[in-house]
Protein backbone atom coordinates (compact mmCIF):
# COMPACT_ATOMS: atom_id res chain seq x y z
CA UNK A 1 0.00 0.00 0.00
CA UNK A 2 1.15 3.48 -0.75
CA UNK A 3 2.97 5.15 2.12
CA UNK A 4 2.37 8.54 3.12
CA UNK A 5 4.87 11.35 1.45
CA UNK A 6 6.29 12.33 4.68
CA UNK A 7 8.26 9.08 5.31
CA UNK A 8 10.54 9.72 2.17
CA UNK A 9 11.17 13.21 3.40
CA UNK A 10 14.68 13.79 4.81
CA UNK A 11 16.81 11.02 6.00
CA UNK A 12 16.23 7.39 7.45
CA UNK A 13 17.05 7.62 11.17
CA UNK A 14 19.09 4.62 13.10
CA UNK A 15 16.72 1.95 12.83
CA UNK A 16 16.90 1.65 16.44
CA UNK A 17 15.13 4.86 16.90
CA UNK A 18 12.25 3.94 14.47
CA UNK A 19 11.70 0.50 16.65
CA UNK A 20 12.05 2.27 19.66
CA UNK A 21 9.21 5.17 18.65
CA UNK A 22 7.37 2.29 17.25
CA UNK A 23 7.05 0.84 20.99
CA UNK A 24 6.40 3.67 22.43
CA UNK A 25 3.60 4.13 20.27
CA UNK A 26 2.54 0.71 21.36
CA UNK A 27 2.94 1.49 24.59
CA UNK A 28 0.58 4.30 24.45
CA UNK A 29 -1.74 1.95 22.90
CA UNK A 30 -1.71 -0.48 25.70
CA UNK A 31 -2.05 3.11 28.21
CA UNK A 32 -5.04 3.79 26.24
CA UNK A 33 -6.84 0.37 26.17
CA UNK A 34 -5.94 -0.30 30.00
CA UNK A 35 -7.54 3.14 30.83
CA UNK A 36 -11.00 2.37 28.91
CA UNK A 37 -10.86 -1.28 30.80
CA UNK A 38 -10.47 0.74 34.08
CA UNK A 39 -13.61 2.75 32.92
CA UNK A 40 -15.79 -0.01 31.88
CA UNK A 41 -14.76 -2.64 35.05
CA UNK A 42 -15.41 0.89 37.32
CA UNK A 43 -19.00 1.17 35.95
CA UNK A 44 -19.64 -2.88 35.97
CA UNK A 45 -18.30 -3.45 39.57
CA UNK A 46 -18.55 -0.31 41.21
CA UNK A 47 -22.54 -0.68 42.02
CA UNK A 48 -21.70 -0.16 46.07
CA UNK A 49 -19.61 2.81 46.23
CA UNK A 50 -20.30 6.69 45.99
CA UNK A 51 -23.07 8.01 44.50
CA UNK A 52 -23.54 6.69 40.89
CA UNK A 53 -23.75 9.76 39.20
CA UNK A 54 -20.18 10.39 39.88
CA UNK A 55 -19.32 6.56 38.63
CA UNK A 56 -21.02 7.02 35.56
CA UNK A 57 -18.58 10.24 34.88
CA UNK A 58 -16.07 8.90 35.78
CA UNK A 59 -16.26 6.03 33.76
CA UNK A 60 -17.62 8.03 30.86
CA UNK A 61 -14.31 10.29 31.81
CA UNK A 62 -11.35 7.31 31.75
CA UNK A 63 -12.97 6.05 28.06
CA UNK A 64 -12.93 9.79 26.53
CA UNK A 65 -9.56 10.05 28.01
CA UNK A 66 -8.88 6.64 26.15
CA UNK A 67 -10.43 7.64 22.70
CA UNK A 68 -7.65 10.86 22.82
CA UNK A 69 -5.22 9.26 23.52
CA UNK A 70 -5.42 6.55 21.57
CA UNK A 71 -5.54 9.14 18.61
CA UNK A 72 -2.90 11.28 20.22
CA UNK A 73 -0.71 7.77 20.12
CA UNK A 74 -0.90 7.94 15.94
CA UNK A 75 -0.22 12.01 15.63
CA UNK A 76 2.74 11.41 18.12
CA UNK A 77 4.50 8.59 16.32
CA UNK A 78 4.07 10.95 12.88
CA UNK A 79 5.65 13.89 14.56
CA UNK A 80 8.56 11.67 16.54
CA UNK A 81 8.85 9.85 12.91
CA UNK A 82 9.42 13.28 11.12
CA UNK A 83 11.21 14.88 13.48
CA UNK A 84 14.00 12.59 13.77
CA UNK A 85 14.17 12.54 9.83
CA UNK A 86 15.04 15.48 9.63
CA UNK A 87 17.80 15.36 12.64
CA UNK A 88 14.95 18.18 14.90
CA UNK A 89 14.37 17.85 18.71
CA UNK A 90 11.31 15.50 19.19
CA UNK A 91 8.59 17.47 20.00
CA UNK A 92 7.42 18.24 23.29
CA UNK A 93 3.66 16.37 24.46
CA UNK A 94 1.71 17.49 27.42
CA UNK A 95 0.39 14.19 27.19
CA UNK A 96 2.43 12.62 30.04
CA UNK A 97 1.69 15.31 32.35
CA UNK A 98 -2.27 15.51 31.39
CA UNK A 99 -2.21 11.23 31.53
CA UNK A 100 -0.87 11.97 35.29
CA UNK A 101 -2.88 14.20 36.47
CA UNK A 102 -6.06 12.04 34.87
CA UNK A 103 -4.78 9.22 36.82
CA UNK A 104 -4.04 10.87 40.27
CA UNK A 105 -7.48 12.78 40.02
CA UNK A 106 -8.98 9.58 39.07
CA UNK A 107 -7.73 7.28 41.50
CA UNK A 108 -7.85 10.09 44.68
CA UNK A 109 -11.60 10.09 43.93
CA UNK A 110 -12.56 6.44 43.87
CA UNK A 111 -10.50 6.27 47.17
CA UNK A 112 -12.87 8.57 48.64
CA UNK A 113 -15.72 7.27 47.28
CA UNK A 114 -14.50 3.62 48.75
CA UNK A 115 -14.02 4.96 52.27
CA UNK A 116 -17.13 7.57 52.19
CA UNK A 117 -19.14 4.58 51.04
CA UNK B 1 6.73 -22.04 15.65
CA UNK B 2 10.41 -21.81 14.99
CA UNK B 3 10.73 -20.13 11.55
CA UNK B 4 8.74 -17.37 13.65
CA UNK B 5 11.20 -16.92 15.98
CA UNK B 6 14.18 -15.13 13.99
CA UNK B 7 17.23 -14.99 14.71
CA UNK B 8 18.76 -11.57 16.11
CA UNK B 9 22.86 -11.94 16.15
CA UNK B 10 25.11 -9.52 14.15
CA UNK B 11 22.43 -6.95 14.15
CA UNK B 12 21.76 -5.74 18.06
CA UNK B 13 22.82 -6.92 21.30
CA UNK B 14 19.77 -4.77 22.69
CA UNK B 15 17.38 -7.13 20.79
CA UNK B 16 15.51 -4.18 19.66
CA UNK B 17 13.45 -6.03 17.00
CA UNK B 18 12.66 -8.96 19.50
CA UNK B 19 11.22 -6.38 22.32
CA UNK B 20 9.29 -4.57 19.57
CA UNK B 21 7.51 -7.64 18.12
CA UNK B 22 7.01 -8.56 21.89
CA UNK B 23 5.48 -5.23 22.03
CA UNK B 24 3.49 -6.06 19.63
CA UNK B 25 1.85 -9.00 21.09
CA UNK B 26 1.52 -7.01 24.71
CA UNK B 27 -0.80 -4.76 22.67
CA UNK B 28 -2.66 -7.49 21.06
CA UNK B 29 -3.57 -9.31 24.61
CA UNK B 30 -4.31 -5.86 25.90
CA UNK B 31 -6.74 -5.63 23.11
CA UNK B 32 -8.07 -8.85 23.59
CA UNK B 33 -8.83 -7.77 27.45
CA UNK B 34 -10.67 -5.21 26.60
CA UNK B 35 -12.61 -7.39 23.98
CA UNK B 36 -13.53 -9.78 26.48
CA UNK B 37 -15.03 -7.11 28.53
CA UNK B 38 -17.36 -5.38 25.67
CA UNK B 39 -18.59 -8.92 25.10
CA UNK B 40 -19.66 -9.45 28.92
CA UNK B 41 -20.39 -6.17 28.92
CA UNK B 42 -23.24 -6.50 25.82
CA UNK B 43 -24.26 -10.28 27.11
CA UNK B 44 -24.79 -8.34 30.48
CA UNK B 45 -26.76 -5.46 29.61
CA UNK B 46 -28.53 -6.93 26.93
CA UNK B 47 -27.31 -4.78 23.68
CA UNK B 48 -26.42 -6.51 21.08
CA UNK B 49 -24.12 -3.82 19.35
CA UNK B 50 -21.65 -4.27 22.39
CA UNK B 51 -21.28 -7.78 21.71
CA UNK B 52 -20.98 -7.54 17.88
CA UNK B 53 -18.40 -4.87 19.20
CA UNK B 54 -16.60 -7.15 21.09
CA UNK B 55 -16.77 -9.98 18.49
CA UNK B 56 -14.57 -7.38 15.95
CA UNK B 57 -12.50 -6.58 18.31
CA UNK B 58 -11.34 -9.96 19.22
CA UNK B 59 -10.77 -10.18 15.23
CA UNK B 60 -8.56 -6.87 15.96
CA UNK B 61 -6.63 -8.58 18.56
CA UNK B 62 -6.00 -11.20 16.42
CA UNK B 63 -4.73 -8.90 13.39
CA UNK B 64 -2.57 -6.69 15.93
CA UNK B 65 -0.93 -10.65 16.99
CA UNK B 66 -0.29 -11.84 13.55
CA UNK B 67 1.35 -8.30 12.52
CA UNK B 68 3.35 -8.91 16.05
CA UNK B 69 4.37 -12.35 13.70
CA UNK B 70 4.79 -9.93 11.00
CA UNK B 71 7.18 -7.58 12.26
CA UNK B 72 9.13 -10.54 13.75
CA UNK B 73 9.76 -11.68 10.41
CA UNK B 74 10.76 -8.14 8.83
CA UNK B 75 13.20 -7.50 11.93
CA UNK B 76 14.45 -11.24 11.90
CA UNK B 77 17.17 -10.63 9.36
CA UNK B 78 19.75 -8.19 8.40
CA UNK B 79 18.70 -5.73 5.64
CA UNK B 80 15.02 -6.50 6.31
CA UNK B 81 12.66 -4.12 6.49
CA UNK B 82 13.02 -1.51 9.35
CA UNK B 83 9.96 1.11 9.51
CA UNK B 84 6.78 -0.45 9.99
CA UNK B 85 4.12 0.65 7.62
CA UNK B 86 2.24 3.50 8.63
CA UNK B 87 -1.55 1.66 7.90
CA UNK B 88 -1.03 -1.15 10.86
CA UNK B 89 -0.54 1.62 13.24
CA UNK B 90 -3.54 4.06 11.71
CA UNK B 91 -5.50 0.66 11.99
CA UNK B 92 -4.32 0.25 15.79
CA UNK B 93 -5.39 3.64 17.03
CA UNK B 94 -8.51 3.82 15.08
CA UNK B 95 -9.06 0.78 17.08
CA UNK B 96 -8.72 2.22 20.09
CA UNK B 97 -10.72 5.23 19.08
CA UNK B 98 -13.56 2.48 18.12
CA UNK B 99 -13.59 0.83 21.40
CA UNK B 100 -13.52 4.12 23.46
CA UNK B 101 -16.45 5.57 21.50
CA UNK B 102 -18.23 2.07 21.81
CA UNK B 103 -17.49 2.14 25.66
CA UNK B 104 -18.72 5.54 26.17
CA UNK B 105 -22.06 4.64 24.38
CA UNK B 106 -23.05 1.64 26.15
CA UNK B 107 -21.97 3.52 29.43
CA UNK B 108 -24.26 6.18 28.72
CA UNK B 109 -27.39 3.96 27.54
CA UNK B 110 -26.81 1.40 30.31
CA UNK B 111 -26.75 4.44 32.70
CA UNK B 112 -30.08 6.04 31.46
CA UNK B 113 -32.26 2.82 31.57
Amino acid sequence: MAQPRWRSEGEDPDYRFTLANERTFLAWIRTALALLAGGVLLFEFASTIGPRVLVVVLAVGLAVVAAVLGGLSYVRWRANEIAMRHGRALPYSIAVPVLAAVALLGAATIAVMILLG
Amino acid sequence: MSSVVPSYEGRDPGLQPERTALSWSRTALAIAVNALLVLRSGFVSDQPALAVLGVLLFAAAAAAAAYGVVRARELGHEGGVVMPSAWPLLAVAAVVLLAAVGGVASIVVEAGR
